[in-house]
């Protein structure tokens, strides 16, 4: 399995230079599958790249959406294969009390957000809530939770052989609760996260950031951290960039968090901050 | 607790719940979807007399004995509390009666039950109770 970022921005795309390093574009991961089955995490501009590569594949695309806040879902209607007639993409989402994952897309994909209509999609395109037991797509086996985050939020587990990612790209499960001491149970994501050799999981903030935002449904670095040592994940990929934190903030953000990682017990080698145009293997 | 309960956890719905009633000072217990009591509050404890610390996870037996209680303090096994409505019936529901509180002391309460219904459906209850400035109604 190899996971490939293509988006690691939150909130909305920048194109400054000084952010660059890092990369502009919001939430979008490749997940490569032995079978290459393609899997695609969140739907932020990034996805738009990675459609241009994938345009005129032969194999199945599966979207999986954590949620439906519009830095997750932008890229959506540039993304190349939706316009292919020969593309098969099943859209997985978050189930809701507002009614199926069509009509709840359509919103952003019809007039006037939109110059396409959902339902004018030339691909075959279908799409499904997650459901809450596991499911296959291709090779791997997907299982999902709600998470903490605001409005109905999904965290996955994608397990492969014996790899293992979870994405918890907009996650707080530090509001509340001591992520040092509760129970397990009690902790927002951790069952999804237990033993993943990859977590991909919200670093969006400091912790000075954190103190004006807590509740926002994001994390402060140290969180990130600490519930990723909680999980005993063996890689932490810190993800969901704020927009005004350039490359340099970004830099110091990432010595700040290797060190607790390493006071955590983490190798310094295993923790990063996400970049646009990298890639993990499993 | 096992592997699977592990990786499931509580329902999102619970986490927040707890997470709120934790903080607020009127007496408040939640429950998960099959009635058993997973957490209560401090103001809670105050009129219980025992902290969930103390106690853990209260079964329906164990709250049962609790309350519904008559005057003398014996268990009211036919009366419903609002959370049985709200298990059962999946309905916010209010009434008043005596519980056992501290020390063995009858105490009449108002509570209210609400329950938490979210995308994936019945995951509990969250009771709030206050003493009653009236008898059991």
């Amino acid at each position: 399995m190899r996971a490939e970022f293509w988006g690691v921005r939150g909130s909305i795309p920048v194109a400054d230079r000084a952010m660059a390093r890092h990369g502009g574009n919001t939430a979008c991961v490749q997940v490569e599958l032995e079978d290459h089955v393609s899997v695609v995490l969140d739907a932020g501009s990034g996805i738009r790249a990675l459609g241009q590569r994938m345009a005129g594949g032969p194999a199945p695309i599966h979207i999986l959406l954590t949620h439906l806040h519009l830095d997750h879902i932008n890229g959506l209607l540039f993304f190349a294969p939706l316009f292919d007639p020969g593309a098969e993409v099943t859209v997985w989402g978050p189930p809701s009390l507002r009614g199926p994952l069509r009509r709840r897309l359509a919103r952003y994909l019809s007039a006037p957000l939109s110059p396409v209509e959902i339902r004018d999609l030339p691909a075959k395109v279908r799409f499904r809530v997650a459901p809450s037991e596991p499911f296959r797509v291709g090779g791997a086996r997907v299982q999902c939770r709600l998470v903490n985050h605001r409005g109905p939020t999904l965290g996955y587990r994608i397990t492969e052989g014996d790899s293992v990612l979870c994405y918890l790209p907009d996650h707080e499960p530090a509001l509340g609760q001591p992520l040092h001491s509760g129970p397990a149970e009690w902790i927002s994501g951790l069952g999804l996260a237990r033993d993943a050799d990859l977590l991909i999981h919200d670093g969006q903030y400091t912790e000075d950031e954190y103190r004006l935002t807590r509740g926002w449904g994001h994390s402060a670095l140290g969180d990130a951290v600490d519930f990723a040592a909680r999980a005993g994940s063996r890689r932490l990929h810190l993800f969901h960039h704020d927009p005004s934190h350039d490359d340099a903030a970004l830099d110091l953000m990432r010595i700040e968090a290797t060190e607790r990682w390493i006071e955590a017990g983490g190798d310094r080698a295993s923790l990063a901050l996400a970049a646009e145009g990298t890639s993990v293997g499993l | 607790m096992g592997a699977e309960a592990e990786f499931r956890g509580m329902p999102l719905e619970l986490i927040l719940a707890r997470n709120l009633i934790s903080i607020i000072s009127i007496a408040a217990f939640l429950t998960d979807a099959d009635g058993d009591v997973i957490f209560y509050n401090d103001g809670a404890a105050q009129i219980l007399g025992q902290r969930f610390e103390e106690t853990g996870r209260l079964t329906r037996d164990q709250w049962d004995a609790i309350g519904p209680v008559t005057d003398a303090g014996e268990p009211m096994r036919e009366v419903h509390l609002p959370l049985t409505t709200a298990l059962r019936e999946n309905r916010p529901a209010h009434d008043r009666c005596n519980i056992r509180g501290d020390h063995g002391d009858v105490v009449c309460v108002e509570t209210s039950a609400l329950p938490l219904i979210g995308p994936e459906g019945f995951a509990g209850a969250i009771v709030v109770f206050w003493p009653s400035r009236d008898g059991p109604g």
